[in-house]
């Protein structure tokens, strides 16, 4: 059929059969790969069967020097394997850490780990040999890369404090998937050591002294430190790059944060920050150039005990950028600075010319208990501004503070709460009103209705007097119509 | 008539060598990023053992995500999205449902299913859309807001998504997907530990079809019964495991699937936000973000990682499938067309070089050029311009050359993640892979022609692709 003397066609041929062979050898490399693979699951399952009621008997605390002369027997790759799910996602939990650690230890694992990070090479002996079964493939560069990455995944997981500085002295290592999981190891062990280390590591990346790992991943790293270790971070908060201090701001932010939640008043203990630190933040950063950092500071201020910190976040309250007003009233939501003179403050805030600060006026307001939704109330109730009030609608209806509206003004609750609910129900927010209402209980429902309906039949009465505008008409008829199928 | 048959001649010749290069040009670079893809996704998917997703779940540094669903008339499907969106294991996760307009239960059963009541809501747009009729929350549902819309189409859809976003990155999801749990942390995970400006990180898709589900999770993998969608899960793993993770690695990304990928949501609204004048708007977007980048000097990062999840329905029948596939090569034509500058254009780069002119080329006149093969060749024979023996030969290395890498797209699954577990699975998936080229690849070959003439027709009509209820 094939022309010998087409030399397209005999090409075409061989090409053909060469294609048809690869073919054949992909069909053959995937089903032999999934035999070795079942081969592989069962000897992991035998492996499992056999050490795991073992293993799990010394994890739960009860030490057995038969079980750990059994488990001295295997090989150390084999080792590895059976304690690797013990690493995966989830695997360790926070109790049995000291225990693992302990029979790590004891079982010569934590020194081959120590051993891969130090040599950068598999050991000799026989118990260390990466080939503790026929079923192991040879340890090539890659698959050794991975074994690192491995160890050094699993001294952390331990919270092994002597091998810091090895996981420090991984952050060299040319390849980047090292340096990142050193990087998570050195932030779960958390040694005040290797902060200064970690600093450097920020500076000599936003420098461009350095490509990797990631700004972002070296600042959540960093933020997992202990408070304590802030003072080393004093030199990044002066730093002339603006970057830097962006980066060491956050940084803190988020050590003050968490800090600062675990204390009843949400203050920061002197102790804790150093005061070089609330200095810096007082007179510097709060001032500084970059609207990012003075943005931050703000969130960091908010729980400084030194008393210039009210007057500090007063002002920057009305800093000329919206991003820094935002940081800051968002900074106030805490019982502590329900102070008059913040009060106003962030009262004067729902007239921001940005939507996102006045909503965050809002919010913090209504985080700031019965004062500081008072203040919103009564600025929903005076204000001529259509856009703050429907802002404000919006933000009472999300928060699910309408329920509680309603609920107390069925019970009789007078004042600007009573206000606010005839309001919504007269033209500010129908829909949310009556949603909530659908949703109340019957007797709540009830209790509304029966003060309600006599206060809207007057208010109709007026209209139709009056000959009010349509629309208000409209929603007042909205709401009315409701309560009739409700009572029905 | 000498004169005729002579340009008859000389333009099945000229054919015939464009076919050639069609042929060769695509399967050669196929192989290619095969080859590249088998060495990445194997290193990747040992990475996983050490990625550290727990540290960036308990990281307070993690940036909050918006998982937007657009949504019309997917009554069938809606609930189980939503619920499979909530679900997600992710730090400062919103969610939002974007109605456009649908004529079917759709608004209905997600008010029945949340609970949701109506409240009164401000939408302040950045991106002009359609009107919006209604905001929808339930305050035990925090992190959900259901809106409703005036129809505008799926872009439009979108872009009133991203208006109402505040999280700086916001994931979209089509509404009859299910993400799987750690499937948002693992798309994040390269935007996170990425050192360059990664500004959209895309993940694979795989078959719904055959699998079991429960209140919105996968809970057993397995294959379609039939024979038609089992053809589209070795497409899409051809597509996904290697020719999307080769266009990553060779830093020509111009396809992420809309149905699931993360983007940045300030560069996103910079560049116009997504468009109404193409009918594959993910890619429309993504062509959109090189060509801002490269007008306004910005280094971006387009990330594509082969381990989170999102499982979605392929078409059961012809009908749709010839739906879904008219309007995937009618998208692609409007959008190469629309960003023609880019073919050659020195500031593109690698986009620019290789990958637009791939897709033109291969992807966009392939369609054509492989169509009138079939009836071109034959008439060459016919004429004696082409030997009937180069003929076979030929057909048959081209059907064995899809092969080989059908198969190879199913060895690289069976070297990485192994999502079928059963033995008889990878029997059926190398028979399809084998398979797939005699039959199957004519029929979407077909599709796509129509794409292209419809594409010459000017129209802009979005085909409606039907779901029979795999995720129901």
């Amino acid at each position: 059929m094939v022309n010998q003397t087409d030399p397209v066609t005999h090409w075409a041929l061989m090409m053909l059969v060469c294609v048809l062979i690869g073919t054949c050898l992909l069909v053959a490399v995937a089903i032999f790969r999934r035999r070795q693979q079942i081969r592989y699951s069962g000897y992991l399952r035998s492996l499992e069967s056999n050490y795991r009621p073992i293993l799990a008997t010394l994890l739960s605390g009860r030490y057995t020097a038969h079980g750990i002369n059994t488990l001295r027997e295997l090989p150390l790759a084999d080792l590895e394997l059976l304690f690797d799910p013990l690493f995966s996602a989830g695997g360790v939990g926070q109790k049995p850490v000291a225990v693992l650690q302990a029979l790590c230890a004891e079982l010569g694992l934590i020194r081959l780990w120590q051993h891969r990070l130090t040599t950068g090479e598999e050991p000799k002996t026989r118990r260390g040999s990466p080939r503790g079964t026929s079923l192991h493939p040879p340890a090539s560069s890659l698959l050794h890369l991975l074994l690192r990455a491995k160890s050094i995944r699993n001294l952390g997981i331990l919270r092994h404090q002597p091998s810091w500085p090895l996981l420090v002295r991984a952050l060299d290592d040319p390849h980047p998937d090292i340096q990142s999981v050193a990087l998570r190891s050195l932030a779960t062990i958390r040694a005040p050591g290797s902060f200064p280390a970690l600093v450097g590591r920020v500076h000599a990346v936003v420098l461009g002294k350095s490509a990797s790992p990631s700004p972002r991943a070296l600042k959540a790293a960093l933020a997992c430190f202990d408070l304590t270790c802030s003072a080393a971070l004093l030199s990044s908060l002066r730093h002339p790059h603006r970057r830097i201090r962006i980066l060491a701001t956050d940084i803190l932010r988020v050590m003050v944060c968490r800090d600062a939640a675990l204390e009843s008043d949400f203050l920061l203990r002197p102790e804790v920050c150093s005061p070089g630190i609330a200095e810096i933040l007082l007179t510097n950063l709060c001032r500084d150039p970059s609207a990012e950092v003075r943005g931050r500071a703000a969130e960091i201020i908010a729980f400084l005990a030194d008393p210039r910190a009210t007057s500090v976040l007063y002002k920057l309250l009305f800093d000329p950028q919206w991003y820094v007003r935002l940081r800051a009233v968002r900074a106030l939501a805490n019982l502590r600075h329900s102070t008059p003179y913040l009060l106003l403050g962030i009262r004067d805030c729902l007239r921001d010319s940005h939507w996102r600060v006045r909503e965050a006026a809002m919010q913090t307001l209504i985080a700031l208990g019965r004062r500081g939704r008072q203040q919103l109330y009564e600025y929903f109730l005076t204000s001529q501004d259509q856009a703050t009030r429907e802002q404000i609608v919006e933000v009472i209806e999300r928060s699910g503070l309408m329920a509680s509206l309603v609920e107390g003004y069925g019970e009789g609750a007078g004042g600007v709460e009573a206000l606010m609910v005839e309001q919504f129900a007269s033209e500010a927010a129908p829909l949310g009103l009556s949603g909530v209402l659908r949703m109340s209980n019957p007797h709540v429902r009830q209790q509304f209705l029966e003060r309600f309906l006599p206060v809207a039949h007057f208010k109709m009465q007026l209209q139709e007097e009056t000959s009010l505008e349509a629309s208000a008409g409209t929603g007042l008829q909205q709401v009315l119509e409701f309560p009739s199928v409700l009572a029905a | 008539m000498s004169s005729l048959r002579l340009f008859l001649e000389n333009s099945i010749t000229f054919f015939n060598l464009l076919i050639l290069s069609y042929f060769f040009l695509g399967n050669g670079i196929y192989t290619i990023l095969m080859l590249l893809s088998l060495r990445a996704t194997w290193i990747h998917t040992r990475r996983l053992a050490y990625q550290g997703l727990d540290a960036l779940r308990g990281s307070p540094l993690t940036p909050p995500v918006t998982i937007l669903i657009p949504a019309w008339n997917e009554q069938d499907v809606i609930v189980n999205s939503v619920r499979s969106a909530l679900q997600t294991d992710y730090p400062g996760l919103r969610v939002i449902v974007v109605d456009d307009g649908s004529t079917d239960l759709t608004m209905d059963r997600l008010v029945e299913s949340f609970h949701l009541l109506e409240m009164d809501g401000a939408y302040r747009p950045s991106i002009p859309t359609a009107p919006i009729r209604a905001f929808y929350i339930n305050p035990e549902f925090p992190n959900l807001l259901v809106i409703s819309k005036v129809r505008g189409g799926k872009p439009d859809a979108l872009n009133a998504g991203i208006n109402l976003c505040r999280s700086p990155y916001f994931c979209n999801l089509d509404a009859d997907c299910l993400l799987e749990r750690d499937a948002l942390l693992r798309l994040m995970d390269p935007i996170v530990n990425s050192a360059a400006e990664t500004v959209v990180s895309g993940g694979i898709v795989r078959i719904l079809n055959g699998c079991e589900t429960r209140n919105g999770r996968v809970t057993k993998v397995g294959l379609p019964p039939r024979a038609l969608e089992r053809f589209q899960v070795v497409e899409y793993l051809r597509s996904f495991l290697f020719g999307r993770t080769g266009w990553h690695l060779l830093g020509g990304t111009l396809i992420v699937s809309g149905a699931f990928a993360v983007f940045h949501r300030a560069t996103v609204m910079e560049a116009g936000g997504f468009c109404h004048d193409t009918v594959t708007e993910d890619m429309d977007l993504i062509v959109q973000l090189h060509h801002w980048a490269a007008d306004n000097n910005r280094k971006i990062r387009i990330s594509f990682t082969s381990d989170p999840v999102c499982w979605t329905e392929c078409p059961s029948h012809l009908t749709m499938l010839a739906r879904q596939r008219r309007r995937w090569q009618l998208g692609l034509c409007q959008t190469l067309w629309k960003h023609s500058e880019i073919l050659f254009g020195r500031k593109y780069g690698i986009v620019g070089w290789l990958s637009f002119p791939f897709h033109s080329y291969v992807e966009g006149l392939g369609a054509v050029a492989e169509f009138l093969g079939y009836l071109l060749v034959p008439l060459g024979i016919l004429l004696g311009l082409v030997p009937p023996s180069f003929l076979v030969v030929f057909v048959l290395l081209g059907l064995i050359y899809g092969s080989f890498l059908s198969v190879g797209a199913v060895l690289l699954e069976e070297l990485t993640y192994r999502r079928y577990p059963r033995f008889r699975d990878l029997l059926t998936l190398l028979v399809f892979a084998v398979f797939e080229n005699a039959g199957y690849r004519q029929l979407i070959l077909y599709y796509r022609f129509q794409g292209v003439l419809k594409f010459l027709a000017g129209s802009r009509r979005w085909e409606k692709v039907a779901h029979a209820g795999a995720n129901a």
